[in-house]
C-alpha cells in the first residue's frame, strides 16, 4: 500500500508540474510575428524611438493580414496576381496545423517539416534556431543563397527544389529526397516551394512597407495603393527569376576525359594561379591552401541589416544585446568554406561550383567573379572552369565528385 | 508441493496473473515506441476522428487501406490498435487478479492499472478530438507512467517479490540509503522524461531562448540521472560484498540501468546530431559531408529510440525500487524485523504474512 501511496503522490506531483507548463498550445490560431527587428533597426538608423517603431511593425502586421490572410488561412488580395509565381492551393495545403481531414489530404506540411528551424513566420526564429550554425534562413529578406540567378534576382523554382531535395551538407537543413521519392508525399516538396515563396513575398512586402513608413515617412491608410504596388513589384521579381537563370557553358574536355591527365593538370595549375591572384581574391577569405582561414571574414547581410544599419558594431562584445528584445540572435561571423573538405553547401558538382563562382552566394561575403561576357572584362569561361577544377582538386581526398574522378 | 523456503509452489491462478501482468508490461513498450514514431512523424492527426478511424469502427478499418495507406496513417492507426490490445490485457489482468489474486491491494492495483490505461487512451483521443498539442504532450508523459505502473504490477506478481516476502535471508542493515537513492532515481527519470516530452512537443511558436533553456534543463537532468545511476551501481556493488546471493536480485536492475544509461547517452547525442547536426567539421571533416535525411529511417529510429529508452529507464527504476524495497525496507523500518518476519509467518498476520497467506490460500 505504501508503494502505491508514494507512486500516487508522484503522479500528483507530475500533474502539478505539467500544470506549470507555459502557454497551452493551440494547434491553430497563431499569427505572424511582426518584424520588430527590422523596424527597430530602421528606427535606430533614422534616430527614431524604437518603441514607436515596434508599434508601427504591429500595425503593418495587422494590415498585412488583409493582404496575406493568417498563418492558418493564407490568401492574396487578387488571385491573378499569383499567376506564374504561387500555386495558392499548394500554399493552403502547407499552411495551418499538421494533419489530415476526412478527405485524407495531409495539410500543415510546413509546420511538419520546417517550422522547428524557420519559424511560423519564416523569420528563421524557429525554436531550435540558437543551436544551429549557420542560423536558419530568414525568408523575409527575400534573399536566397544557393540559386542560379544573379545577385538581386530571386531563386528559380528549381533552385528551391534542389535545396529541399539535396539538403545542405554539414548543417541542420535536411534532404527531403525521401519525400519526393515516395508516392504519397511526392507533391510535398513542390508545395513547400510555393509556401516558402509565399512567406518570403509576405515578409519582403512587410520589410519594404516598414522602410517606406519609417524611412520615407509614408502613411499607412486602409485604402492605400502603395502596399499593393509593393506586392506587385515583389511578385514581378519572382516571376522574372526563370528568365535570369545562368546557363552553365559546356564543360571543357579535360573534365569529361579522365585519360587527359596533362590538360587537367594544366587547367588545375591555372586554377590555382587564379585562386591565389588578386583578380579573384579567393584566397583572401578561403586562404591560400583553401582551408577557409583567410584574413578577410565578415558577417552576412541578415546580420548587417540590424547591426551595421542600426549603428551597432557586431564585433563589439555584447553591443548586439541592445537588439535582443527585438528578436536578435548573437551575431556570428560567416566562416569561409574550407575547400579541402570537398563538401559544398550549394552542391558539389562542377556545374554548381561554376554557378557559385560566377554568381557568388547572395547575402554573404562570397561575391560573384567578373565574367568576360558581352565584351566586359573578367574571367573567361575556360578560366572559370580551371578555377572549378582547382576547387574540386582541393577537396579531392574527400569529395566523391572530385574532378579526378572525371565527373 | 513446497519450495525450499517453505513456500507452496505457485498455483495456476498465480501464473495467470503473473503472465498477464508481464504481458501488459511487455506490450506497453512497443506501444510507447509506436507512439514515439507518431510524434517523430507528426502523425498525431493522421486520423482526424476518434474513437473511430475515418468513420469506421477502430477494429473494422479495412486492413489493406491501413497497411498500404500513407505512413502516418499506418502508425497512428497501429498505435490505436496496439493501445486497444494493451487495454484488453489490462482488463484480463484485472479479471484474473479478482479471481485468483489473494492480495487485496494487488486486486485494487490492477483496477488502477486498467483505469490508467483507459485514462491514457482518453488523453490520446482528446488530443485528436481537440487537436491540442498540449494534450499530446500529456499523453506522451502518461505513456511511460503507465509503463512504470505496469512494471510495478509485473514485479509485484513476480516470484522474486513473493519469495523476498517470506525469505529466510535476514534483510541487510543500512539499506535505507539505497532505497532512498532508488526513489530519487525513479523521480529523476520521470522528471527527465517530462522535460524530454516538453522538447518533443514544443509549440511551434516557442521562442529560441525558451527552447534553449528547456534543452539545458534536459541536459542538466541527464547529468543528474547519470550520476544517480552510477551511484546506485556503486552502492549495489559495495553492499553486495560478502553477501552476493542476497544482493543479486538488486544488482540485476542496477546493471540494466547502467547499460541503458550508456545506450541512452549515445542515443541522446545521436538525437542531437540528426536534428541539429554538429558544427565541428574542423575536427571531423566527415561531418561537413553529412546530410540529414528528413524523416529518414535512421533519423526517426534514433530519435524515437531515445524517447523509448527514457521510458525503459523509468521502468527499470521501478523494478529497482521494488527489489530494493522488498529486501531492505522492513529492516530499515523495524530493527528487529527478522523476529517479526518469523512471527508474521507463523501467525499469518502483517504485511509479509499476508503474502504468505495469500500464496497458500
Amino acid at each position: 500500500m505504501r508503494l502505491i501511496r508514494i507512486f500516487g503522490l508522484q503522479l500528483v506531483a507530475l500533474v502539478s508540474l505539467l500544470g506549470c507548463v507555459p502557454s497551452a498550445e493551440r494547434s491553430s490560431g497563431y499569427s505572424y510575428d511582426p518584424n520588430g527587428l527590422h523596424s527597430a533597426s530602421l528606427a535606430r538608423d533614422a534616430q527614431l524611438d524604437t518603441d514607436g517603431a515596434l508599434l508601427v511593425s504591429r500595425e503593418v502586421a495587422e494590415y498585412l493580414e488583409g493582404m496575406f490572410g493568417t498563418i492558418d488561412a493564407p490568401r492574396l488580395p487578387d488571385l491573378e496576381m499569383a499567376a506564374g509565381v504561387l500555386d495558392m492551393q499548394a500554399v493552403e495545403r502547407c499552411s495551418g496545423p499538421v494533419g489530415r481531414k476526412e478527405d485524407k489530404i495531409e495539410r500543415g506540411i510546413y509546420r511538419k517539416h520546417c517550422v522547428v528551424c524557420h519559424g511560423l513566420s519564416g523569420d528563421g526564429k524557429g525554436q531550435s534556431a540558437m543551436f544551429l550554425e549557420p542560423y536558419p534562413r530568414d525568408f523575409r529578406r527575400g534573399t536566397f543563397k544557393y540559386k542560379s540567378t544573379p545577385v538581386g534576382g530571386k531563386p528559380t523554382r528549381g533552385d528551391l527544389v534542389r535545396t529541399l531535395r539535396e539538403g545542405i551538407p554539414g548543417t541542420a537543413m535536411p534532404s527531403y529526397r525521401a519525400l519526393e521519392e515516395s508516392e504519397e508525399f511526392s507533391q510535398d516538396v513542390e508545395d513547400l516551394v510555393d509556401y516558402v515563396r509565399f512567406l518570403s513575398i509576405r515578409g519582403e512586402v512587410e520589410r519594404r512597407m516598414l522602410t517606406k513608413i519609417l524611412r520615407d515617412g509614408e502613411k499607412l491608410e486602409e485604402d492605400a495603393q502603395w502596399p499593393k504596388d509593393l506586392l506587385g513589384t515583389v511578385l514581378q521579381k519572382w516571376r522574372e527569376a526563370d528568365g535570369l537563370e545562368l546557363e552553365v557553358p559546356e564543360k571543357p574536355s579535360w573534365m569529361h576525359d579522365s585519360a587527359d591527365v596533362q590538360s587537367r593538370e594544366l587547367a588545375v595549375a591555372r586554377g590555382k594561379e587564379l585562386f591565389e591572384s588578386e583578380l579573384t581574391a579567393c584566397s583572401k577569405c578561403h586562404g591560400v591552401e583553401g582551408l577557409g582561414d583567410g584574413k578577410s571574414q565578415d558577417y552576412d547581410e541578415w546580420t548587417k541589416d540590424w547591426t551595421i544599419l542600426a549603428g551597432i558594431d557586431p564585433r563589439e562584445r555584447g553591443a548586439w544585446k541592445v537588439m535582443k528584445p527585438f528578436g536578435a540572435l548573437k551575431p556570428v561571423l560567416v566562416k569561409s568554406r574550407n575547400l579541402q573538405w570537398g563538401a559544398f553547401h550549394g552542391g558539389g558538382d562542377a556545374d554548381s561550383i561554376f554557378r557559385r563562382i560566377v554568381l557568388g552566394i547572395e547575402g554573404t561575403p562570397m561575391p560573384p567573379v567578373a565574367r568576360a561576357v558581352n565584351g566586359n572584362p573578367g574571367l573567361t569561361d575556360e578560366e572559370i572552369w580551371s578555377l572549378v577544377g582547382y576547387v574540386m582538386h582541393l577537396g579531392r581526398d574527400r569529395s566523391s565528385k572530385s574532378v579526378e574522378g572525371g565527373e | 508441493m513446497t519450495t525450499d523456503n517453505g513456500l507452496r509452489e505457485e498455483d495456476h491462478g498465480g501464473k495467470v496473473v503473473r503472465w498477464l501482468a508481464f504481458l501488459a508490461m511487455l506490450f506497453i513498450f512497443p506501444l510507447i515506441w509506436v507512439g514515439g514514431l507518431v510524434t517523430t512523424h507528426d502523425a498525431g492527426m493522421a486520423v482526424p476522428d476518434w474513437p473511430g478511424t475515418y468513420g469506421y469502427n477502430l477494429f473494422l478499418y479495412p486492413l489493406a487501406t491501413w497497411l498500404y495507406g500513407p505512413f502516418d496513417l499506418l502508425i497512428e492507426h497501429g498505435h490505436r490498435l496496439l493501445g486497444s490490445w494493451v487495454g484488453f490485457l489490462a482488463i484480463g489482468l484485472c479479471v484474473a487478479a479478482w479471481i485468483y489474486e489473494p492480495r487485496r491491494w494487488y486486486r485494487w492495483a490492477s483496477v488502477g492499472l486498467l483505469l490508467a490505461v483507459i485514462a491514457q487512451g482518453l488523453l490520446g483521443g482528446f488530443r485528436v478530438v481537440f487537436d491540442e498539442r498540449t494534450i499530446a504532450m500529456l499523453h506522451g508523459c502518461g505513456g511511460p507512467l503507465v509503463f512504470a505502473y505496469a512494471t510495478f504490477m509485473a514485479t509485484a506478481a513476480s516470484s522474486d517479490w513473493k519469495l523476498q516476502g517470506v525469505s529466510s535471508h535476514p534483510p541487510r542493515a543500512g539499506g535505507r540509503g539505497l532505497w532512498r537513492l532508488s526513489w530519487f532515481l525513479l523521480i529523476g527519470t520521470i522528471i527527465q522524461l517530462v522535460l524530454g516530452a516538453q522538447l518533443r512537443h514544443a509549440l511551434p511558436d516557442t521562442r529560441p531562448a525558451t527552447f534553449m533553456a528547456m534543452v539545458h534543463l534536459h541536459l542538466t537532468f541527464a547529468i543528474v540521472v547519470s550520476v544517480l545511476i552510477l551511484w546506485v551501481s556503486i552502492a549495489v556493488r559495495r553492499r553486495g560484498l560478502g553477501d552476493k546471493q542476497f544482493f543479486r536480485g538488486v544488482r540485476k536492475p542496477a546493471n540494466w540501468l547502467l547499460l541503458l544509461l550508456v545506450i541512452q547517452v549515445v542515443l541522446g547525442i545521436g538525437t542531437w546530431f540528426v536534428n541539429y547536426a554538429f558544427p565541428w567539421s574542423e575536427l571531423f571533416p566527415w561531418l561537413a559531408h553529412y546530410v540529414i535525411a528528413a524523416k529518414g529511417y535512421w533519423e526517426s529510429m534514433i530519435v524515437t529510440a531515445h524517447q523509448a529508452t527514457g521510458s525503459l529507464l523509468i521502468s527499470m527504476s521501478v523494478w529497482l525500487v521494488c527489489r530494493v524495497g522488498r529486501r531492505v525496507v522492513p529492516l530499515a523500518q523495524t530493527p528487529d524485523l527478522p523476529t517479526m518476519v518469523r512471527s508474521g509467518l507463523d501467525s499469518g498476520l502483517g504485511g509479509v504474512g499476508e503474502i504468505q497467506a495469500g500464496v497458500h490460500g
